[in-house]
């Protein structure tokens, strides 16, 4: 049997838009287990965005359970709900959102528990960056860039990565490279990924590719 | 790599800010030691004159008598009082001579008398040399005697011609103006009770005298440690002005922070490291003008011997330790807003 690692169940996320309510999340049902690859796709406000942060502890939903590893997010304190985010949850950001005034290692190293200067490194040249762990964001490409904020994403072996748009910001082959990244980390060291992309080819990498509209999941296709 | 680290690179991604910071906290630290350092030092130089010059206890006329000079028996009967010992005499007269009043003083401590010219013996104001066209050798009747001018002094702000306390003495008729004297008692109970034995005096203890100088360089101090705070204030003001654009302009760089799973308290700290870390290097730069300061102000006073007196251990360390805590205290609400940051919206700003 596998493991749960992300549970939704009937997951309401509900905003005030002037007079109006808007569902972002409108009782959303999904189980996500341990090694699975998903692509989370479909048109803007149709909710993926919402449903990555509130997986991701970013948000609180309105009403429903969510869970990670077994964990019922909203029953945490903040400070839980922190550490949660640093030790089981990696995000990679479409922006890159790296620390513009420090190196690469150092970058990969901000959410280290322990400073273990090696396995930063490790982790750098398994993504294609040895050599780089000098460089500042502004001395490396897009592609680069969004190696090292994968890095920084799997730097304390978290559960499951959270990416975002992951080659929004990407050239085609660069986008390309990123995803088969990920796909080599979920098919060689069984990290669970989910992926919010409007991308098509992006999301072929996925096993699975989760349609949403109006905060619902409108279709679930497998490989 | 930790917050405290990512908070000193911030400092110096910023350093021209930083630096204009800083200022503000330098400028009030500055002036702060050097006011207080000099009011400091100028308060202990003037206790150290007051305690090497008095005695334990003054005696002098009561003002009730309506005479400045005490006869010779009140005199004698205070210098054979048990409880007294060391003692010194000091009698002022003064004469009209050519119309106007001329002081003369007794003393023993002629090295206190700053000679320009001539010898010690009957030495005169410069300003009296200039009012009478007195020199040395010049004749001064008083008293129906001749004092003969053997020297001048530097001071030229009073009339006065010093001799000799015995002679000074003599010329008054055997009285003193002022008796000095040490006690191994308690000054203010010897005080009381010769004040109670004797009639016609006022004894003085050397502590009422000293509170009266505390007193008055305490308002002293007071008042420049009231104008060295304002000074500080600003600069403090201008930690909070620069903590609060500083959070504002990472509101993206904090929210990606907190995704990536620093808690509420930690980015709290790291903004208050940071701008307790702005008051710190104002405080040590502050310090060091201030010092450099006070070794000017010494110089130009002429207080060198003072000068270390100028630089309490305790204000040096007392002004450090202020700055940066005040700068703590400046950073506390753009903490606050910090880790109030709601994380997704800091996400999608830009």
């Amino acid at each position: 049997m596998n493991n749960h690692v992300l549970e939704f169940r009937n997951v309401w996320k509900t905003y005030h838009m002037g007079d109006d309510l808007v569902n972002a999340l409108a009782g959303l049902d999904l189980v996500l287990d341990e090694g699975s690859f998903t692509a989370v796709m479909g048109p803007s406000g149709s909710g993926k965005s919402t449903f990555l942060h509130v997986a991701g502890i970013l948000d609180t939903p309105t009403m429903g359970v969510c869970r990670l590893n077994g964990n019922e997010t909203v029953k945490l304190s903040k400070k839980e709900q922190a550490r949660l985010r640093r030790n089981e949850i990696g995000f990679i950001f479409q922006r890159f959102n790296l620390m513009s005034q420090l190196t690469s290692l150092e970058n990969v190293m901000l959410p280290m528990i322990d400073n273990d200067f090696q396995k930063a490194k490790e982790i750098l040249d398994k993504i294609g960056l040895q050599g780089k762990y000098n460089k500042r964001p502004t001395q490396l490409s897009g592609g680069e860039q969004q190696r090292v904020a994968i890095a920084r994403a799997l730097i304390n072996n978290p559960s499951i990565i959270l990416a975002d748009e992951p080659t929004g910001e990407l050239d085609t082959r660069n986008a390309n490279s990123i995803m088969q990244i990920l796909r080599d980390l979920n098919m060689n060291e069984g990290v669970t990924i989910v992926v919010v992309t409007h991308n098509p080819v992006a999301a072929d990498f996925a096993d699975e590719i989760i349609h949403m509209s109006d905060g619902k999941i409108v279709n679930m296709a497998s490989k | 790599m930790d917050l405290y680290s990512l908070a000193f690179n911030n400092i110096r991604r910023r350093k021209l800010r930083s630096i204009l910071t800083t200022l503000g906290i330098i400028i009030g630290v500055a002036t702060i030691v050097m006011l207080l350092g000099v009011t400091t030092g100028v308060t202990s130089a003037i206790k150290d004159e007051t305690n090497k010059y008095m005695y334990d206890v003054v005696v002098t006329p009561a003002s009730s008598t309506g005479s400045y000079l005490m006869d010779g028996q009140t005199a004698s009967d205070i210098r054979n009082r048990s409880e007294l010992y060391d003692f010194r005499e000091v009698t002022v007269f003064s004469e009209d001579i050519k119309g106007d009043r001329l002081f003369f003083e007794g003393t023993n401590n002629w090295k206190d008398v700053k000679l320009k010219t001539g010898t010690y013996g009957v030495v005169i104001y410069q300003s009296v040399a200039d009012k009478y066209g007195y020199s040395i050798g010049s004749k001064i009747k008083v008293k129906n005697r001749e004092l003969t001018v053997t020297g001048i002094s530097k001071d030229t702000q009073s009339f006065y011609v010093f001799i000799d306390q015995s002679y000074a003495k003599q010329l008054a008729g055997n009285k003193v103006s002022a008796i000095y004297a040490s006690t191994d008692g308690d000054p203010k109970t010897v005080s009381e009770e010769i004040e109670r034995q004797i009639n016609g005096i006022s004894v003085e203890t050397k502590s009422e005298k000293v509170n009266e100088v505390q007193e008055m360089t305490g308002q002293a101090l007071l008042f420049t440690a009231i104008i060295a705070s304002v000074a500080l204030l600003v600069g403090i003001i201008s930690v909070i002005n620069t903590m609060l654009i500083s959070v504002m302009e990472r509101t993206k760089e904090l929210g990606v922070l907190k995704a990536i799973g620093f808690t509420n308290w930690e980015i709290k700290g790291s903004i208050l490291f940071e701008s307790g870390l702005l008051g710190f290097s104002g405080g040590i730069v502050g310090v060091i003008f201030g010092i450099i300061g006070i070794i000017g102000i010494a110089n130009v006073l002429k207080l060198t011997e003072y000068m270390y007196g100028m630089m309490p251990l305790w204000l040096i360390l007392g002004v450090i330790v202020g700055s940066t805590l005040l700068s703590v205290l400046a950073g506390l609400y753009p903490a606050m807003r910090a880790s109030k940051l709601n994380v997704v919206e800091a996400l999608r700003n830009e």
